[in-house]
């Protein structure tokens, strides 16, 4: 468990993060979100250690990150932005050396080092030098260090930044793999991808939280209308008029035509009426067809934005 | 601690740095050998120790031992992964600083050799040479311990390096313009190991400098993660 009491963190003047509190459970994959600049990193860093926060505690499974630091680094893999690893060693020597100075027993050490290599992929390039492989295989070499140990809690700055998409699907894969185990906190400014992988978001904006939820939760909560989008075939230009019969329709907005003389149309309501059966029923009386009725949903996009402007 | 003293050692000679240094002093080594030995008949083993050579060549080649141990990791972000590991700041800054000191004493061990070659011509003396190989090593370890110092306030090797080679030259030649500052210098410490004598109140002197140099190399990396 982490839990994040009343931190602050300045660097001389600027605050980059302005007490935040928040608590981590075991087995939780985390989403920490914002935009560039907003605190993230400073956020990771502060947990893991790397930094001390101005004010406030930080406590890792029941020991305060400043004052048992050794308790609760053990607990603790993580993987730096920018993926930092020694230019001269072989991916084997450098996860070697990640289980040697996280004091992992002698005996077990190798066997360790060997089941991590086979787990994250690595095994055909174990014997090649850091420095020559591609960017993909360095974010894998450099999870495989956060993962020696089996620490309890991942902390994984930007996982996927700089990969090909089929890298980003396949590193995904391992984070939601690695899920079952450990308890996760990733960060991101992709939002589809903390959408997929966690079960819950943090946004920070300017150094504070703006919001904890489930993304399905924040979707919702940012939301404060239904929307559909409706293709229809109308020869006679009647669904103004039909549309005007209709109370529930807050609003209509011609988006686009088509070249089939089709009209899209975007038809919003208020949040607890449902237009679809209406608007099928209305429409059929007089003759409009309806090609196509979809409902416009509110992304983690659209509730990021709200959010973060919101902020503003 | 170990892991990283093992890291360390072998980066030295997957580098050139470890080769650069041992073979540069040796080098060096040689052409004062070459002078006090073969030039004047000389068999006194700690006027090679001692020498214009030698000790001009300590001047670049410590700091070049020194100088990437700390700023290398700040840069390349390879300090996140040792600050967050379970391994102390202390442990990392001792294994850094006894690794270099490994380099030293392999040195001294290949000059052991040059030993063997003066009792081909005569009898040496022992005891004087034994001397100079500690004084020399603690010279060396108050330079090294020096240069990670500055490698620790910087994270650029060069600057780190250009710190490190100031300051061996300073305490060198700072003598040669007030003689109430010889006290100062290092080398007139060492001079002293060279004619035999193990004076505690220079050995003292070196140690004291090194620990003092170790603990403010830990304080300032202990700051910078609440200043950072």
């Amino acid at each position: 468990m982490i839990e994040v009491k009343n931190v602050t963190k300045k660097y001389g003047k600027v605050v980059a993060v302005d007490n935040i509190s928040f608590t981590i459970q075991d087995g939780e994959i985390i989403g920490l979100l914002g935009p560039n600049g907003a605190g993230k990193s400073t956020t990771m860093n502060m947990i893991t250690g790397y930094i001390e926060p101005t004010e406030g505690t930080i406590i890792i499974d029941n020991y305060d990150i400043s004052k048992r630091p050794k308790k609760a680094k053990k607990e603790i893999g993580y993987m730096p932005e920018g993926v930092p690893l020694y230019t001269d060693m072989t991916v084997k020597e450098f996860i070697t050396y990640m289980a040697e100075i996280k004091k992992i027993d002698k005996k077990e050490r190798k066997e360790k080092v060997e089941k991590i290599i086979e787990e994250t992929g690595l095994k055909e390039v174990e014997k090649k030098i850091t420095k020559n492989l591609s960017r993909g295989y360095k974010q894998r070499v450099s999870l495989a260090g956060a993962l020696v140990g089996e620490p309890k809690i991942l902390i994984l700055d930007e996982p996927t930044v700089g990969l090909d998409p089929k890298q980003i699907t396949e590193i995904r894969k391992l984070i939601k793999d690695l899920g079952k185990k450990h308890t996760i906190i990733l960060s991101s400014h992709i939002l589809s991808e903390v959408s997929q992988i966690c079960q819950k978001v943090i946004i920070i904006n300017k150094g504070k939280i703006v919001a904890i939820d489930t993304p399905e939760n924040l979707e919702n909560k940012v939301s404060n209308k239904n929307s559909l989008y409706v293709t229809v075939e109308d020869t006679e230009n009647k669904i103004e008029k039909v549309t005007k019969k209709i109370k529930e329709i807050t609003k209509i907005e011609l988006i686009k035509e088509n070249e089939d003389k089709t009209k899209e149309y975007l038809i919003e309501s208020k949040l607890d009426t449902d237009l679809r059966k209406i608007l099928f029923q209305e429409f059929a009386k007089e003759n409009i067809t309806i090609f196509e009725m979809k409902k416009a949903d509110t992304t983690l996009e659209d509730a990021f934005m709200k959010l973060i402007e919101g902020g503003n | 601690m170990w892991a990283v003293i093992k890291k360390e050692l072998k980066s030295y000679f997957t580098t050139p740095i470890g080769y650069v240094f041992i073979g540069v002093f040796l080098i060096a080594f040689s052409v004062s050998f070459y002078f006090t030995v073969i030039g004047y008949g000389n068999i006194n083993f700690e006027y090679i120790y001692l020498s214009l050579p030698t000790i001009l060549v300590l001047a670049f080649i410590i700091p070049l031992l020194t100088m990437r141990s700390i700023a290398e990791e700040r840069k390349t972000g390879t300090e996140q992964l040792l600050l967050t590991s379970p391994l102390s700041i202390t442990k990392m800054i001792l294994g850094k600083f006894i690794s270099a000191t490994i380099i030293v004493i392999i040195t001294e061990i290949c000059t052991l050799m040059y030993f063997a070659i003066i009792c081909h011509y005569g009898i040496p003396h022992i005891t004087t040479a034994l001397a100079t190989m500690l004084g020399f090593l603690l010279f060396c370890m108050s330079y090294i311990s020096f240069g990670i110092l500055a490698s620790s306030i910087t994270e650029n090797q060069i600057i780190a390096g250009i710190i490190s080679i100031g300051f061996f030259i300073i305490t060198w030649v700072l003598p040669d313009f007030n003689e109430n500052l010889s006290g100062f210098s290092f080398i007139n410490m060492f001079y002293k190991y060279t004619q035999g004598q193990i004076d505690i109140a220079d050995t003292v002197t070196f140690i004291t400098f090194t620990i003092t140099c170790i603990l403010l190399t830990i304080t300032f990396m202990q700051r910078r993660k609440s200043v950072k």
